[in-house]
């Protein structure tokens, strides 16, 4: 056996990739642990950019504190500020180092990094690469990853599934040294040990049915962990992205890039207006979110996009034709532009619309994106709290000492709406940033080796997962995994996205446990022990159904509205009583989660209202009124 | 030693290959130009019709002049004539071709052409190229075994004369006991063949050796290799015409004249007999 | 709501005969399902379907059948596959083109360049080996701030962001009639590289700092399995789904080597 010190890195995403690289370099050993190849990580979709000050920015008043402030602005408040801070200060030095690496970056004539807008900011301070960004930057971290590996200082498990986090108890209290996974193809169940473990296994779209997410975005990772007694934090903040494209098995995005590069949203003035977009003149356009911010116009943040979308299809019935959708009109930027800035989804758009978005206006509608709900972790403020204190062996760490939670899985950052293009920014800066965190964590705070732990600790742990399996193959009932997992996805979409009433969600929670009921007599049509893809949904689906009810407590208790989260029972924001983050424990005995609140850190700006510059509708009222789903 | 050929491939891999690629332009390649050139000069001598026989001599045999017989004559004599002929060839033809063909063959079966699927004209191209190679390797076999070393297959292939060089080449073509027809038909399949090779490996090895990059280079030098082939295709099928038409007992009568003067005419000597061999090479200049 | 619901939809059934093999070693058979399909399904959108209704069309209960999927836009390149006999992602793959009359069939099957797992699922860890022959990255002095990379015009931008938009999908593999089946790792570094990875190492060696490794890289292109064993049947470039210029990086990196083998030979190294 293996007796020197390593860390498991769970999730090959940005975030875990980042943190690989950086905790390699600190000279300790990482398993990487992946359910697919790494390169082949949810990271790869996202498209529009990742956001820092920069020279020209900073020539017209922009610097790392209105980054900063933006974020908390468009956030909400939600945050604690103090990572935030120290985020958005590393973000110039995240894209140099990105550029070291190899990250085509788009260019200007003089060879300049370009720059775009992105929602909730007046100034350019995106950079990009086409509209892929997020591959190109994810790519550039397995190749430095593939570097490591290649010098033996990585290994990875890919087509591992992470299934359990070993925890143990001594004197000093619990911590996390190892993890049980499956390999998915050959279905062996194994143990591994580690000095800490970094979880990094991204958002939970899956919860909700069809998102702009991945299929393995399921958040069972996450809930396996809650499960086991990490606490998760402000599930009920969803964020649904205001531009997707509807289709059979996801929702495909159209990133906020679109706005950003000039993309205009817009629906005809009148009612069913059937005639071809083209033909509709301009002064029977209405473009409502130019009329209505005429500050940000079409870059107003994704929450307040969103509702404004989903007010004028469902409740005003201005939707194209009718229906759920409104116009995102690039028509008027030119090919050439297009193909330069936006190349990587007008080719989704072609290819699964069939239409030419050069040529004629995509038709889009909102569609969930991103968890700003995570993983509760904690982190060391400076004396003065303008950042994180570097180094300290408690970033983003959970409440279990070991247990590391870096990325989309994490909550923190973002509060109660992520800003475009910040994610990507968070998810590397807690790889970089955090990673010597676990590094020193391992080094310097833990003292017995988990080669030295007794082999019993991680046998039970293995027969409980080996149980778990058992149970769900010798299952005998009726009820389909699929089945279940659709319903899951429909109810919470209807009941706790866009917007939300205490009755509905109520509603939401008691379907919820009757699809719980359900689970527990499911049957597999699979039942071999062989690359049973079948199991592994039916055993995400459990975890899954356990997270969807952190999101729907989350959104019931929080009686105020707030960025992403709206409840049309509590329109407005109460800092009074939720200016706090909801804390959800697992209580093993009733499987339900217990939540608790807790104060957030809001040192350096303090809270103001959020309008971004709204004005009086021309129409009467823009405050969504309908909970129902259409 | 399967093990020790392994080795010594893998650490000259590159310059095997390249090797390969090279002998396929230079020499064999450029080879074809002369070969063809000579050899279709059976029609194109004619045409030009410049004939060095003094005027009347042929008249007074009642031959019809043809100098297409006569040039091709010369042709074959001048490069008879060459120092050392053997070792030119050698070096410089059955060497590279037994290298790149067999070289080949190996090479094209680390490949599975796939058009059954992909049915793309490039990928047509590639498979072209491996299947003409093969057909290459047969054909070059036989075509320097009969018509340089006198091999004929019992009696398929009757053999070459560089003394009455049209005439025993016309006999190569109709004389075969399978008929005019197939040895011209076989003759053109092959040749055609070969010449494709050329024309289609002329345009991959500049990809090979990194001349032509973008895909617009690419197109442009397809042009070339495209009219090289045509060039070199028309000239095959005009020499397999040519000879397959040519009128053996009046050409045997011009190269006997050219060899002994109007003299050597009357006599009849079987081409290839000894004869002929003890004669001078100069029919012009006894 | 998030997503709009169209109205009932007008389904029609379209025929799935999918090549399935249990695992590793044991037979491959045919089974055929049919399925309903709402206009804008593609094959995924199938898959899943069947998986929740594996019974076959003579009525047998079969179980799901195992494939790779992640994005669902063609960016991450799991879900690559035969259908119809070529090589495609069936993420994109819609059913109205494919297949746009009732009772069509679509056929389904692995890739046949590298090793099935099961089903449709196939092993393509070779494809990223042939990253690592490559070294394909930029070999960094660590992460810590040290000022921004290389100058980079637009022009130069643009040629290596379309390389580097490759996403080691494999279909340019599964169509180059050079490339074969090797089911040994032990075999990897003799056997074809393939196209994906001579673009790669062109992609790195047009960058400034990664051009420091651009030697190692080109002697891997020399050696046996490199470049030479390409035979310009320009498939490859044809079935990139990415669009990725890959004959004029084979054209590029034959430039390079031969420039940097004819230097070798007159300079030792
Ligand atoms: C379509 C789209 C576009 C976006 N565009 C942008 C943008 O332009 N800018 C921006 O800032 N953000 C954007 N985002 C958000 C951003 O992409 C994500 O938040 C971010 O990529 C998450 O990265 P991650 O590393 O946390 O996780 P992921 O990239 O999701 O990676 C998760 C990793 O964990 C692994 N994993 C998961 N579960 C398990 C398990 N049980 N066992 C083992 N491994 C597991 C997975 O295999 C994967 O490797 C976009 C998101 C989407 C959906
Ligand atoms: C004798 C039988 C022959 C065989 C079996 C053969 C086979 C082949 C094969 C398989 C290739 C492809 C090599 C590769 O792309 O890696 C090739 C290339 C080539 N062959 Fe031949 N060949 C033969 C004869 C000839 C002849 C007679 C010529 C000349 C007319 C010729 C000219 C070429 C050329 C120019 C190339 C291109 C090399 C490159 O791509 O770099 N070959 N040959
Ligand atoms: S050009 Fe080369 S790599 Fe591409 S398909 Fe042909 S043989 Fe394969
Ligand atoms: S080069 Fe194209 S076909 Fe080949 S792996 Fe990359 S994206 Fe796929
Ligand atoms: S699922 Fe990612 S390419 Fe099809």
């Amino acid at each position: 056996m293996n007796t020197q010190k390593r860390v498991i890195m769970v999730g090959g995403g940005l975030a875990g990739l980042a943190g690989t690289i950086r905790i390699a370099e600190a000279g300790l050993p990482v398993d990487l642990f992946s359910m697919v190849p790494v390169k082949r990580s949810h990271s790869v979709c996202a498209q529009g950019g990742i956001n820092a000050a920069n020279d020209i920015a900073r020539q017209q008043g922009y610097s790392e504190y209105e980054h900063f402030d933006e974020t908390i602005y468009g956030g909400d408040f939600l945050q604690h500020q103090p990572p935030v801070y120290e985020m958005v200060h590393w973000a110039p030095k995240i894209i140099d180092l990105l550029d070291r690496m190899g990250v085509p970056f788009n260019r200007t004539t003089e060879s300049q990094r370009d720059l775009r807008l992105f929602g909730g900011s007046l100034y350019k301070r995106t950079h990009f690469a086409g509209a892929t960004t997020g591959q190109q930057l994810l790519y550039a971290l397995d190749e430095q990853v593939r570097r490591w590996e290649a010098q033996g200082k990585v290994n990875k498990y890919e087509y591992w599934e992470f299934l359990w986090p070993v925890l143990e108890t001594d004197d000093s209290g619990r911590r996390c040294v190892g993890i049980i996974a499956q390999d998915v193809r050959t279905m062996q169940i194994r143990a591994f040990r580690a000095e800490a473990v970094v979880i990094a296994t991204g958002g939970c779209g899956m919860i909700f049915g069809k998102s702009t997410n991945s299929v393995m975005c399921t958040g069972a990772a996450a809930s396996r962990c809650y499960q086991a007694g990490a606490w998760y934090a402000n599930g009920e903040f969803i964020q649904v992205h205001p531009t997707a494209i509807p289709g059979a098995d996801k929702l495909r995005l159209m990133s906020e890039s679109a706005r950003g590069e000039g993309g205009r949203v817009w629906v005809p003035r009148t009612k069913a207006d059937r005639r071809d977009p083209r033909d509709i003149p301009e002064n029977q356009r209405f473009y409502f979110l130019e009329e209505k911010y005429p500050k940000y116009g079409n870059i107003v943040p994704r929450d307040i996009a969103t509702r404004e979308i989903f007010d004028i299809c469902v409740n005003q019935g201005l939707g194209v034709g009718g229906g759920n959708m409104v116009y995102l009109d690039l028509t008027h930027l030119g090919r050439e532009y297009l193909e330069l800035k936006l190349g990587g989804i007008i080719e989704i758009y072609r290819k699964f619309v069939g239409e030419d978005p050069a040529l004629v206006p995509m038709k889009i509608f909102p569609g969930v994106h991103y968890s700003m709900g995570g993983l509760w972790t904690q982190y060391t403020a400076k004396d003065d709290l303008r950042g994180m204190a570097m180094g300290s062996a408690n970033s983003m760490m959970t409440n279990i000492p070991g247990l590391y939670a870096f990325g989309e899985v994490n909550y923190q950052y973002h509060g109660a709406n992520r800003l475009g293009a910040n994610a990507l920014l968070s998810c590397i800066f807690d790889g970089l940033f955090c990673g010597a965190g676990v590094a020193n964590y391992v080094l310097e705070v833990v003292t017995t080796t988990s080669a030295r732990l007794d082999q019993s600790v991680y046998d039970a742990a293995v027969r409980q997962q080996q149980e778990i399996v058992d149970r769900l193959i010798n299952g005998r009932g009726m009820e389909s995994p699929y089945q279940i997992g659709r319903e899951l996805g429909e109810e919470m979409t209807a009941a706790s996205t866009v917007v939300k009433s205490e009755q509905r969600l109520l509603q939401a929670i008691e379907a919820l446990q009757q699809l719980q009921g359900r689970y527990q007599s499911i049957g597999l049509s699979d039942t071999g022990m062989w690359t049973n893809q079948n199991l592994c949904y039916a055993r995400a689906l459990g975890d899954m159904l356990k997270l969807a009810e952190v999101i729907l407590q989350g959104g019931i208790d929080r009686k105020e509205s707030r960025g992403a989260h709206y409840r049309t029972d509590f329109p407005d924001r109460d800092d009074a009583n939720f200016l706090k983050t909801t804390v959800a424990k697992y209580d093993p005995d009733t499987g339900r989660p217990e939540i608790f609140l807790e104060p957030v850190e809001t040192g350096l700006v303090p809270p103001r209202a959020r309008t971004y510059g709204k004005v009086a509708a021309s129409t009467e009222t823009s405050r969504p009124t309908e909970t129902v789903s259409v | 030693m399967a093990s020790i050929i392994a080795g010594f491939l893998d650490r000259h891999y590159f310059l095997i290959r390249r090797l390969h690629s090279l002998t396929g332009v230079f020499p064999i390649g450029v080879y074809l130009f002369p070969h063809l050139a000579t050899n279709s000069s059976i029609v194109w001598g004619k045409l030009l019709n410049e004939s060095k026989l003094p005027a009347g001599q042929l008249e007074s045999l009642g031959i019809a002049a043809h100098a297409g017989v006569e040039t091709f004559q010369h042709e074959v004599n001048f490069i008879h004539s060459l120092p050392g002929l053997v070792l030119i060839e050698i070096g410089l033809l059955w060497l590279p071709i037994a290298y790149h063909g067999l070289l080949g063959i190996y090479f094209a079966g680390t490949g599975r052409s796939n058009v059954d699927r992909y049915r793309y004209q490039d990928n047509w191209r590639y498979t072209l190229q491996r299947i003409t190679g093969y057909i290459g390797v047969l054909f070059i076999f036989i075509h320097i075994t009969s018509l340089r070393f006198g091999w004929t297959y019992w009696g398929l292939m009757p053999a070459f004369d560089p003394q009455a060089a049209a005439s025993s080449t016309a006999q190569h073509f109709q004389q075969s006991t399978l008929g005019t027809t197939f040895i011209a038909a076989f003759y053109l399949v092959c040749v055609l063949a070969l010449v494709y090779h050329f024309a289609n490996g002329l345009w991959t090895a500049a990809i090979t050796w990194g001349l032509t990059v973008s895909v617009h280079a690419q197109r442009r030098w397809g042009y070339v290799c495209g009219a090289v082939g045509l060039m070199l295709a028309g000239a095959t099928v005009v020499s397999v015409i040519g000879f397959s038409r040519l009128d053996i007992d009046a050409a045997r009568q011009i190269e006997q004249v050219m060899r002994n003067g109007p003299a050597g005419a009357a006599r009849h000597v079987e081409p290839g007999g000894s004869d002929v061999l003890s004669a001078s090479p100069d029919g012009r200049d006894p | 709501m998030v997503a709009p619901t169209t109205e009932a939809l007008q389904t029609r059934s379209v025929r799935f005969r999918i090549k399935r093999q249990d695992r590793p070693g044991l037979p491959w058979r045919w089974e055929s399902f049919d399925v309903p399909v709402e206009p804008g399904a593609n094959v995924i959108s199938c898959l899943q379907w069947i998986a929740a209704n594996p019974r076959t069309i003579d009525g047998r209960d079969s179980n799901p059948v195992a494939y790779d999927a992640g994005c669902l836009e063609e960016v991450c390149g799991a879900c690559t596959m035969l259908i119809n006999g070529q090589v495609r992602q069936s993420c994109s793959c819609l059913i109205d083109q494919y297949a746009p009359k009732d009772g069509d069939v679509m056929r389904l099957e692995p890739m046949s360049k590298f090793p099935v797992v099961r089903d449709l699922m196939v092993d393509r860890q070779r494809l990223f080996h042939a990253l690592t022959r490559t070294k394909a990255w930029v070999p960094i002095d660590g992460t810590y701030h040290l000022g921004p990379g290389p100058q980079d015009t637009p022009q130069s931008q643009q040629v290596r962001y379309k390389l580097s938009e490759c996403m080691s999908c494999g279909c340019c593999l599964e169509a180059c009639p050079q490339y074969k089946l090797e089911e040994h790792e032990s075999r990897w570094d003799k056997a074809f590289i393939g196209a994906h990875a001579i673009s790669q190492a062109r992609l790195f060696n047009e960058h400034g700092t990664g051009n420091v490794l651009a030697s190692d890289r080109l002697e891997t292109m020399i050696g046996p399995g490199g470049i030479s064993d390409c035979g310009n049947a320009q498939n490859c470039v044809k079935v990139c789904p990415k669009d990725i210029p890959l004959t004029e990086s084979i054209a590029a990196i034959g430039r390079a080597v031969t420039i940097h083998s004819i230097r070798k030979f007159f300079t030792g190294k």
